[in-house]
Order: C-alpha cells, then sequence, then structure tokens
C-alpha cells in the first residue's frame, strides 16, 4: 500500500521533472528570444523614423509584420509629439529679453494612422525637433505565461512578458523637395 | 534502476544545459541592447553637436566666413565629446576615454567638408624651438584637417580643369579650357532655353522670365533689433544684409551699428541677376569653353591617372538632354555632382579612420562602416555632421557604429526646401503647402533661417535681447504639422520643384523663384568680389 503511494507521486513528480520543467525553461527561452526580437524592431523602427524623419505606412507594416513573427500578437502604442514653436514666438515678441517656450502637442496612434492612411503616398513628415515613441506590449498568453499560471496565477489586465519601449528627439525633416 | 535514479539522472544533464542557455542568451540580449543605447548616444551627440553649431551660426553674422565658421565648428566637435561624455559617464567613460574610440567627425559644408581627427605635428620652420613652442614637432593632436572641395579634374585635349561642386548648381571652374586659356569662373547652371527676356542694370528695364514665370526686383523688408520696432529695407550682398535708416545704410555685426560710405538701391535685382548670370554662364560652359564636351570618361585623379570607372558608364556632363534641364534633380550634371561629392568623401574619410590605428591606443581594427544609399543622399543635398565611433566592447564583440545629423537651418546653402512663402494672414508656409496653390494673398518670400530667433548681446550692458527678422507665424498645415504637402516625386514633377513651380505658376511661382535667386546670389561665397559686387547695387 505505502509503496503504491510512494510510486505515484514519483510518477508524477517526475512527468514534472521530465516534461513540465523543461518545457517552461524552453518556453521562457523563447519569450526572451521574442522579446530580443521586438526590441531591436522597434528600436530601429523608432531611429528609422528619427533620422528620416518620415514615418510611411510600409515601415509601419514592415515593422508590425517583424513583431508579428515571433509568434504573437501584440499591442503597438505610438506617439507623436508635435513642436510648435508659435506660443514661444509670440512671448519673445512681446517681451525681448525673454526666450518664448516651445510647446507640443499630441498625436497618438490611431490619429497617426489615420493620417497615413488618408495621405496619398503613405506618408507622415515630420520636423526637426518633434519627439517620437513606440511602446509595444504583447496581448496573447504565451506559453511560459500559461504554464506558470498552471502553478501560480497571475491576474490583472497589465500581464505582459515581452515590452519594448523607445523614443527619440527626431533629427531630420522629413518634408524636403 | 529506479524511476527515482532516472528522474535525478534527467536533472543532471538538464539543469547545466538549461543554465547555459539562459546565461547566453542573457549575454546576447545584454549586447544588442548595449548595441541599440550606443547607438542612440551617438546620434543624440551629433545632434548636440549639430545644434550647438546651429546655435552658433545662426546668431553670428559673421559665420560663413571661414576662421568664424572653424572657430564654430570647433565649438561643435567640443559640444560633441561633453556630450558623449556625459551620456556614457554612467558606463564610467570620461571625455578623454571616449576620445580613443571617435575615429573622425565629418562636417560637409557648401562646396567642401572637414574632417575632426588626429594628425602628426609637423613643424619645420627655422624658428620653431623645441620645447617652447604651444604644439610640437612630431606630436600627436587632434584637430580640423584642411577644407577638401567637392571637385574632380578632368582632362581632354587642351581642356585641363578642375570644376569644384556644391550642395546645389553652383560650380566653380579652374584651368586652362579649349582654347588654351586659363581660366577662374564660377557660376549658376540653369537650362539656358528655359530664361528668356533680358533685364537692363542701367534703366531697371526687367523681362526676364524663367520656365514661363515672370522674375521680378524686389522690396525687402525685416525687423531688426532697435527701438522704433519697424520693419526696415535692406539689401543682402555677398552674406551681409545692409539696412537703410534716411539717406545712411549700415550693416550689423554682432549687435554692432557700421554705418556704410554708399547708398545702396532700395529695389532688390538679385534674383532677377541670378538667372541672367546663370544663362550667361551656362552658355559659356557649353560653348566657348569646350566644356559641354565633357564626359566622366575625362575624369583623372590628381596624378593624371583615369578614375572614370568609378563613374560606370560614360555620359556626357554639362551638355543638354533630352526634356530633362541641367537644374533637374534627375540630370547628368546632378548625377556626376553627388558621384564626386561621395567619391570625395568615401576617399578622404576611408583614408582617415584606417590612419585611425596608428593613433588610438585601443586595439580594435578601425576600418570605415558602408554607408547606406539613403543616408548618402541626405549626405550629399545638406550641410551634414557625420559622427564614428568604433572598437568599444559590448559584451560579444565590438562596437562600431555612426550617425549622421543634418542641418536644414543654416546660411550655407540654400536648398530649393529653405525658402519659406510668407502671406497676408501673418503666416509663412512651406514651398509646397497646397493652401499656396492660386493663393494671391501671398506677399513675399524669404529664407528659413530668418524665420528663427536671433539673439543680440548689448556691447555696453550685456543684456540679451531676442527677436525675429520676420514675426509671421508657422503655417500649422506646413510648418507645424506638415500634413498638407504636395509630393513632389509623382511622376508628374519627378521631383523637381522647378517643374511643380512652372506647373502652379501664379503669385506662388514668382515669388518663389524669385526668393530662390535672390538667396542663392546673395549668400556669401569665397569666390565674390565684395567691393565688385558692392559697386553694382549703388544707386
Amino acid at each position: 500500500m505505502g509503496d503504491t503511494l510512494i510510486t505515484v507521486i514519483a510518477i508524477a513528480l517526475a512527468a514534472v521533472l521530465m516534461f513540465v520543467f523543461p518545457l517552461m525553461t524552453m518556453s521562457d527561452r523563447t519569450d526572451d528570444v521574442s522579446q530580443l526580437a521586438t526590441e531591436t524592431a522597434t528600436t530601429e523602427f523608432v531611429d528609422n523614423v528619427r533620422t528620416t524623419g518620415k514615418l510611411t505606412l510600409d515601415n509601419y507594416s514592415q515593422f508590425v509584420e517583424n513583431i508579428s513573427s515571433t509568434g504573437n500578437s501584440y499591442d503597438v502604442e505610438m506617439e507623436l509629439q508635435v513642436l510648435d514653436e508659435n506660443p514661444g514666438k509670440k512671448t519673445t515678441q512681446a517681451e525681448a529679453t525673454k526666450i518664448g517656450e516651445n510647446v507640443y502637442y499630441t498625436m497618438y496612434t490611431s490619429q497617426i494612422l489615420d493620417e497615413l492612411d488618408n495621405s496619398a503616398s503613405g506618408t507622415k513628415a515630420l520636423k526637426e525637433g518633434d519627439i517620437f515613441s513606440v511602446s509595444v506590449k504583447n496581448t496573447n498568453t504565451t506559453l511560459s505565461q500559461q504554464l506558470k499560471n498552471f502553478f501560480y496565477s497571475v491576474t490583472g489586465n497589465d500581464t505582459y512578458t515581452i515590452a519594448a519601449e523607445h523614443a527619440g528627439i527626431v533629427t531630420a525633416n522629413g518634408a524636403g523637395n | 534502476m529506479k524511476i527515482q535514479s532516472l528522474a535525478v539522472i534527467f536533472i543532471i544533464i538538464i539543469l547545466p544545459i538549461s543554465m547555459i542557455l539562459t546565461a547566453y542568451v542573457q549575454n546576447q540580449v545584454k549586447t544588442l541592447e548595449l548595441q541599440v543605447s550606443y547607438d542612440t548616444k551617438l546620434t543624440n551627440a551629433t545632434y548636440d553637436a549639430l545644434k550647438a553649431f546651429q546655435l552658433n551660426t545662426v546668431n553670428s553674422s559673421t559665420s560663413d566666413l571661414a576662421n568664424s565658421k572653424l572657430r564654430d565648428i570647433e565649438a561643435s566637435v567640443n559640444t560633441f565629446f561633453n556630450s558623449i561624455s556625459s551620456n556614457f559617464n554612467m558606463a564610467g567613460y570620461n571625455q578623454d576615454i571616449l576620445k580613443e574610440y571617435v575615429p573622425a567627425i565629418v562636417y560637409t559644408m557648401y562646396d567642401g567638408y572637414y574632417i575632426y581627427s588626429p594628425f602628426t605635428n609637423t613643424l619645420t620652420s627655422d624658428d620653431y624651438v623645441e620645447g617652447v613652442s604651444t604644439y610640437q614637432n612630431g606630436e600627436k593632436i587632434s584637430g580640423l584637417k584642411p577644407y577638401v572641395f567637392y571637385s574632380c579634374r578632368y582632362v581632354s585635349g587642351n581642356i585641363d580643369v578642375v570644376i569644384t561642386y556644391s550642395l546645389d548648381n553652383y560650380i566653380t571652374v579652374e584651368g586652362t579650357i579649349k582654347d588654351g586659356t586659363p581660366v577662374y569662373r564660377s557660376g549658376y547652371l540653369i537650362e539656358p532655353s528655359s530664361i528668356t527676356g533680358n533685364y537692363n542694370q542701367e534703366t531697371g528695364e526687367n523681362s526676364i522670365r524663367y520656365r514661363g514665370v515672370e522674375i521680378e526686383t524686389e522690396h525687402l523688408t525685416e525687423y531688426i533689433n532697435d527701438s522704433n520696432n519697424q520693419e526696415t529695407v535692406y539689401t543682402k550682398i555677398n552674406g551681409v544684409k545692409y539696412y537703410q535708416d534716411g539717406n545712411t545704410w549700415y550693416s550689423m555685426l554682432n549687435g554692432q551699428r557700421y554705418n556704410q560710405d554708399q547708398v545702396y538701391k532700395t529695389e532688390n535685382d538679385s534674383g532677377v541677376r541670378y538667372y541672367q548670370e546663370a544663362r550667361e554662364f551656362t552658355n559659356w560652359i557649353r560653348g566657348e569653353s569646350g566644356l559641354g564636351e565633357l564626359t566622366t570618361a575625362n575624369a583623372v585623379d590628381e596624378n593624371g591617372n583615369s578614375i572614370s570607372d568609378i563613374f560606370g558608364t560614360s555620359y556626357n556632363i554639362f551638355g543638354t538632354q533630352n526634356n530633362i534641364a541641367i537644374e533637374d534633380p534627375n540630370s547628368n550634371f546632378n548625377q556626376q555632382r553627388l558621384a564626386v561629392i561621395r567619391y570625395s568623401i568615401e576617399k578622404n574619410l576611408s583614408i582617415a579612420i584606417a590612419n585611425y590605428n596608428n593613433y588610438s591606443g585601443v586595439t580594435a581594427n578601425f576600418q570605415m562602416p558602408e554607408l547606406q544609399e539613403h543616408e548618402w543622399e541626405k549626405i550629399l543635398n545638406n550641410v551634414s555632421i557625420i559622427s564614428f565611433m568604433q572598437g568599444l566592447s559590448i559584451g560579444g564583440k565590438l562596437y562600431n557604429g555612426y550617425s549622421i545629423v543634418t542641418n536644414t537651418k543654416t546660411e550655407e546653402v540654400v536648398n530649393t526646401d529653405s525658402i519659406y512663402l510668407v502671406t497676408s494672414d501673418g503666416q509663412y508656409h512651406r514651398a509646397t503647402d497646397n493652401d499656396l496653390i492660386n493663393n494671391n494673398n501671398i506677399t513675399n518670400a524669404y529664407l528659413n533661417v530668418d524665420f528663427e530667433r536671433k539673439s543680440v548681446t548689448a556691447a555696453d550692458t550685456g543684456n540679451v535681447r531676442y527677436f525675429f527678422p520676420h514675426k509671421q507665424t508657422g503655417c500649422y498645415s506646413s510648418i507645424v504639422n506638415q500634413s498638407n504637402l504636395n509630393d513632389l516625386d509623382v511622376d508628374e514633377y519627378d521631383g523637381s520643384i522647378y517643374t511643380y513651380m512652372a506647373s502652379k505658376g501664379g503669385e506662388l511661382a514668382k515669388k518663389y523663384l524669385t526668393a530662390l535667386g535672390r538667396e542663392r546670389y546673395s549668400m556669401y561665397k569665397t569666390n565674390n568680389n565684395s567691393d565688385e559686387l558692392k559697386a553694382e547695387y549703388i544707386q
């Protein structure tokens, strides 16, 4: 009787050790690789926009395709802070010993995509001084998350394991002729 | 064997593998993260350097003169190293250590470029005293190497000339031409058949048209930092603005007023002269000088050895082409211009970077990275800074990065997109703004730098005052947001703003083309004879 119980426990333990444990480490590595790929793709995308001053539909689709090729689904958030020097200009004109302050107004993902879709060439031109940032989070539950949930459950809305973020000031004027 | 033993053996095998794999992947992630963060730091430092250069040049009235420019570049290089060391300080690198990893910084200018890199100081003069001079003979110092022009030598029969190209359609020819006479001449290239009419300087009679668009003489005004807060009439000659005050004309040099002996014309005809003189110059190139026959096969290096193979299939450089004007971006002339600039930068830069192995204490093999086509396109059409950083250890490999930042707010070059048009509602617009088409409220057009804030330091009190030469605010759809612009890359215009303007016509084309001509004609050029030029503007 006692032997049978130990055997059953041993088999269960062996199954966990020999099957679940390797699967967990491997799926963890897969997430690491996905994380790496996502981070690289995000940085490349943002830096490309920053240095060319152009955000194109082509580049954006390419970027989304790149990160999707990791096998996960993602939530991509773009934010563009457009530099508006006009208010600063008025301050300086009123008071010659003061430097006027620059103001930024912000455009978010849906507005940016709207503009890209409506433009004939699929291009949005940014200018020097604008700030562009992209943040990416996975929305699906990856295998490693599922396995972890099996042992200890993680709840809440922001339960992502793959996330990447990059931002920077635009250094070129995209509307050259 | 018991199943428990099997499990233990399994764990003994799997655990180390999994641990090593984890460490390896983490390491790769770290390397990549470092590389990405170094790229960003380098771009940011280069941008800081450019901002410093921009700030110094926009606020200085002498920024286009060589010694002032050198000073501004040195300051910009300092900013670069300051910025990069404060960015890297977190990682424990300071400025002197980081200098070892920066093989070269390139400043491209209007008709040539500077390379900042270390060199061996050579002092051979008679009055050199060992140990007394600031810099010693044979000492390795970092600094700007002599200016290199974007030039190429062509030899064909009697013709033996060096042609210096620039970022626009301005060229300088020196050497002997077809009939063996030595020349030194410079000017703008514009398709002569597209310019009709004449301009008489004495009578002021003007019928010049470019591609059917009337080019007019203008009345130029802007605000200067004075108490009466009125727009002042000015004229710009060889990069210097002269303002009218009753019957006296004066120039401003860093906040100080300098009265002139001459009285200038209030009606500015630089735009008209640009087209008239460009037609004359282009006709001379194609006719009398014999340079119109030159092909890329005639290109030689300084020793007379042919270098035509770098330009591919041979083509005529200055000749007429079907349906393509010489100033259009896709003309043979522009193709050759870009090829020469690229060849010159590539050659000198790869030498500078390769030589860096002799100066740096770092054991890395410094090599010039290959720049991409779209990056070259940026360099070849704008004043820009290219910085390199190599040899830093980033985990698994050595870092090898570069960064290119272009400067669009500069008086150094008048690009086709650096002309802004002013409308009577108090706004300024980009030239390709849709709102400007068939708009009759366009009042004038000026260089984009003139819409930037300038500062003046009072000589007596040291107080800094800020002002705008033009008080208009930027149009939201073309300056701030740039959402309402026309795309020139469509087939109809083929990337040429000239074709675009000619097809739109009206006030837009008239103001734009006049302003483009005026700003190009009146910018500072080393080849100009300032006194002769000023004499032509005297009333």
